[in-house]
């Protein structure tokens, strides 16, 4: 039996084996982009509908990314919004028969988590510069720097293997359960693995700005105390 | 289970050049996109909010001209209302003014008529008696009148200048005795008597004439020398006449 954890070789480019997952991104890829130029065409002043949603969609992003660090959203809004794009759109390409979603394979996420750790460091000396973004890790005080700096790993480790762990458990629970009770049977936990995509794509992309977000704050200086009146 | 550190790379890649590109043609446009629509509704709600002040200006401006032309026509009402006074009262003026005059004129019409009536009333009244007088004279027509008449022809002869008696008397035609109808019987004594105021005896003609009524005239083609009752009733009226 193929366990979900296995992932097929196609063939290879030099010491790169292309598997389905990684053909899977590409076909992904294709297609958002594909459908970003469509739109991007279509954009006019006076907005048709599709335009009109695609605003909104990026008005609530930003919203979002705006409640969340407090800051513009045009630095992170790219970033976070094509992660969240890719992820749920990964995680959705599950409902075409035969095809596995990225995210239900190690690398990929792995991969993302490896970025979000990168752009932390990124995103962190950019808003914060050198200095504030080592001095981030003394928050809130000195004694905290060993503490910071492992949960700058573990923190980036636990959303990897938490967008694993779900994807692949809901691709593995519908396969045994295509393989033991027939096609239709498993419709609604196919529905159920919607939710769950968009719902660990939501958390990925939120918790990567929280994190991003949380860097720069903490890299800010802190302003002085003000004076503390003397007790006679 | 194991990574395969080869597809984790190609992944990073993958999804990198993924949120490069999607910066690119999607996030980037449509975030400008959202703007210029937001910097377009901002112009449009400038260039509203200044239409619409040019637009309360406009009616300021319209109320003002239009305070303007009430007042103007309040004026010109006001204007034309002491014009219509004054013209008024300059027509009442005149009107009465050519009353007066008229009447006046009518007044001194009436006084004209009344006394050309009255004129024509004395007239017609003296015509009246000098026919009255004429019918009465009529009557005295007899012999002593006649003898009267003559009397007072020869006295009118005798006033008369010496050169002038003369010339009348060197008449060549000769004298027309005129008299009334019906009074011929003296004719020698006229002559007589008129040939001794003459002094002469130049040719005398009897002419009868009714309209004397009474009296002996001398006439010749130059000279006429009335003595009648015709003669005295029209200096008479010609007296009357000249009264009136």
């Amino acid at each position: 039996m193929i366990t979900p954890l296995h992932s097929t070789l196609y063939f290879s480019l030099g010491p790169v084996p292309i598997t389905q997952a990684i053909l899977t991104t590409w076909a992904i890829m294709l297609l958002l982009v594909v459908t970003a130029l469509l739109l991007r065409w279509q954009l006019r002043l006076r907005p048709a509908k599709p335009q009109a949603a695609i605003e909104l969609i990026v008005d609530m992003l930003d919203t979002q990314i705006r409640e969340t660090t407090g800051a513009e959203p045009a630095p992170y809004r790219s970033f976070i919004g094509s992660l969240f794009v890719f992820i749920l759109t990964a995680n959705w390409v599950s409902l075409l028969p035969g095809v596995e979603p990225p995210t239900a394979k190690l690398e990929t996420d792995a991969a993302l988590a490896a970025i979000v750790f990168v752009s932390v460091i990124w995103f962190g000396i950019r808003g914060a510069g050198v200095a504030g973004y080592l001095r981030s890790f003394a928050a809130p005080n000195i004694a905290m720097i060993p503490l910071n700096l492992l949960e700058s790993v573990t923190r980036v480790f636990s959303m990897f293997v938490r967008l694993f762990g779900n994807v692949m458990s809901g691709v593995f629970v519908i396969g045994i359960v295509a393989s033991l009770a027939g096609l239709l049977v498993p419709i609604p936990l196919m529905a159920l693995d919607l939710l769950t995509g968009l719902v660990q794509a939501y958390i990925f992309a939120v918790l990567a700005m929280v994190f991003i977000a949380a860097t720069v704050e903490d890299g800010q200086p802190k302003p002085a105390p003000p004076p503390q009146k003397k007790e006679n | 289970m194991s990574i395969d550190i080869w597809g984790l790379g190609l992944q990073a890649v993958n999804v990198l050049i993924l949120i490069w590109l999607l910066s690119r043609v999607f996030w980037r446009p449509v975030a400008a996109a959202i703007v210029a629509r937001q910097q377009a509704s901002t112009a449009m709600l400038d260039k509203a909010q200044a239409a619409q002040t040019a637009a309360e200006a406009e009616m300021s401006k319209a109320k003002a001209a239009r305070d303007g032309i009430a007042a103007e026509r309040l004026k010109a009402l006001a204007a034309a209302q002491t014009e219509a006074a004054a013209a008024t009262k300059a027509a009442l003026s005149t009107a009465v003014t050519k009353a007066e005059a008229m009447q006046a004129a009518a007044a001194a019409e009436i006084a004209k008529d009344r006394a050309d009536a009255s004129k024509a009333d004395a007239e017609q009244a003296a015509q009246l008696a000098l026919q009255i007088a004429a019918k009465l004279l009529s009557r005295l027509n007899g012999p002593l009148v006649q003898s009267a008449f003559l009397d007072l022809l020869v006295q009118a002869i005798a006033k008369l200048p010496e050169a002038e008696r003369a010339a009348i008397a060197a008449t060549p035609e000769g004298l027309e005795i005129v008299v009334a109808a019906g009074v011929v019987a003296d004719q020698k004594a006229i002559k007589a008597a008129v040939h001794k105021a003459l002094a002469a005896k130049p040719a005398l003609h009897f002419v009868t004439d009714p309209a004397l009524l009474a009296g002996v005239e001398l006439r010749s083609p130059h000279f006429a020398l009335h003595n009648s009752w015709r003669a005295d009733l029209a200096l008479i009226e010609q007296a009357v006449h000249d009264a009136a």
